[in-house]
């Protein structure tokens, strides 16, 4: 491997010895690579710096980067379902199985569900394909959930507060956003 | 600047990077059947919650259905299955990314976008830049070497990136809020419930964790022989993090394999084995 072979990325093979040859690239193999690199840094940082959720993949790596005050509420939400013939509300999972989105999802969607209950209604009808043996769901509410802390400790009392509901009888409507 | 410019292009054997994309498209595989199934379930949900991102507007995808998801999740499987064979290393390494990527923005695009996919969209993108890479290549090569970097530097980046994000949206009062203290009121385990009764604990996670993620690309100051160490200590920190609340960075962990020497551990294996079949096969008899 003496003579130096150039592939389209650049490549070029020199001979050291036997078991430590060392393919080495050449000035344009190197130059775009450098381009490249340059440009990975420059987006993900400037993702980071200005950029939100919506720029992925160079959306700013924020899992768990808000603060909580040590005292206030942790708020989770939580879906309940009505069944035909029994008006008691039941959580039932949030869960992607049951309902084709995941709770953060309906967390990240929750204005669209105060700007428009109604498309709670459209959870029954997914529901229902992915899972067609239960029980057809004829109402569907958000329920924030809040959980009381004190210096970063539960007390132990929790909140409940109705966001929104939908009833294939009464359409959608805002309850307490 | 030319010392710099070095840097991105260290001398590694092909053979890591055979065993690195081993580890990534198999990855992709138990990825896409087992772990983030989310964006196959959108296929289901109604097109109403797809939320476009700046991408999905700019090549104006469209809203998930059932055929796009069961496309987009055979083709991953099929090319990525294809791509560990080693051959056609460029296409099929692309093919895989691609398709990856796609099923990934169908997860992303209905309100919740995961922070730890990222960076394994530029080790897709780039390990195929290396070319032909045998598991046996006893070859050095600076192609394989940059995309090495680039792997390695990702995996730092989303440590790092996430320290400034916690300062950008958190405040530096982030230390000394309830976050932790949220995540395992959220998604506790009985691994981590009982820290609520010690806040403290949680309290000083916090400032150990940020200190960590700005720390982090002291790394390639280290020796192989610390990299490996701290590699080790953050693999460590991930296994509590998923017996706490449940969460793991999976493609992230596979992107920080980027630090080790792997064909050293699989010769080291190979040879143990072998010394284990000697051994257990006792000595040759003696001739009469």
């Amino acid at each position: 491997m003496g003579a130096a072979a150039t592939s389209p990325f650049g490549g070029q093979s020199g001979a050291v010895g036997p078991g430590e040859e060392v393919l080495v690239l050449g000035r344009r193999g190197r130059t775009w690579r450098l381009v490249v690199a340059a440009l990975l840094v420059v987006g993900y940082v400037a993702g980071t710096l200005v950029g939100d959720d919506h720029w992925w993949p160079l959306a700013p790596w924020r899992m768990y980067s808000t603060s909580t005050a040590p005292t206030g509420a942790v708020s989770v939400p939580v879906l309940q379902v009505q069944v035909p013939g029994d008006e008691t509300w039941r959580d039932t999972a949030l869960a992607p199985r049951n309902i084709g989105l995941t709770r953060a999802e309906l967390e990240g969607r929750q204005n669209l569900v105060l700007r428009d209950p109604a498309v709670l209604g459209t959870i029954a009808g997914t529901h229902a394909r992915l899972r067609p043996d239960d029980a057809p769901w004829t109402g569907i509410r958000l329920v924030r959930r809040s959980t009381v802390i004190e210096d970063r400790s539960p007390t132990g009392e929790t909140r409940e507060r109705v966001l929104a509901e939908w009833t294939v009888t009464g359409g959608g409507r805002v309850v307490d956003p | 600047m030319r010392r710099l410019a070095q840097w991105w292009f260290p001398e590694v054997p092909l053979a890591r990077i055979a065993l690195l994309r081993l580890a990534v498209f198999g990855f992709v595989v138990v990825d896409v059947l087992l772990l983030r199934t989310a964006g196959w379930y959108h296929g289901h949900a109604d097109p109403t919650w797809y939320e476009p991102l700046v991408v999905g507007e700019l090549l104006r995808l469209p809203p998930a259905s059932v055929p796009l998801v069961e496309a987009l999740r055979w083709g991953c499987v099929g090319l990525a299955v294809a791509a560990m064979t080693g051959r056609f290393p460029r296409v099929l390494g692309w093919g895989t990314a691609i398709c990856w990527s796609w099923y990934q923005y169908v997860a992303f695009s209905y309100g919740k976008v995961d922070h730890d996919r990222a960076d394994f969209l530029v080790a897709l993108f780039v390990l195929p830049t290396v070319g032909l890479a045998h598991l046996s290549d006893v070859r050095r090569s600076q192609a394989a070497g940059f995309a090495l970097r680039c792997v390695q530097v990702m995996a730092i980046a989303t440590y790092f990136l996430a320290g400034i994000a916690k300062i950008r949206f958190g405040g530096w009062e982030w230390v000394n809020s309830a976050t932790l203290a949220r995540a395992v009121i959220r998604r506790g385990t009985w691994v981590s419930e009982w820290m609520l009764e010690f806040p403290f604990l949680l309290h000083a996670g916090q400032w150990g964790l940020l200190a960590a993620e700005l720390a982090s690309p002291l790394i390639f100051l280290l020796s192989v022989r610390w990299q490996q160490r701290v590699v080790g200590l953050w693999f460590a920190f991930h296994a509590v993090t998923y017996a706490s609340i449940t969460i793991a960075f999976w493609p992230h962990l596979v992107m920080m394999l980027s630090f080790l020497p792997l064909e050293s551990y699989r010769d080291a294996i190979a040879r143990r084995w072998r010394e284990r079949r000697t051994t257990r096969a006792g000595p040759p008899p003696h001739p009469r």
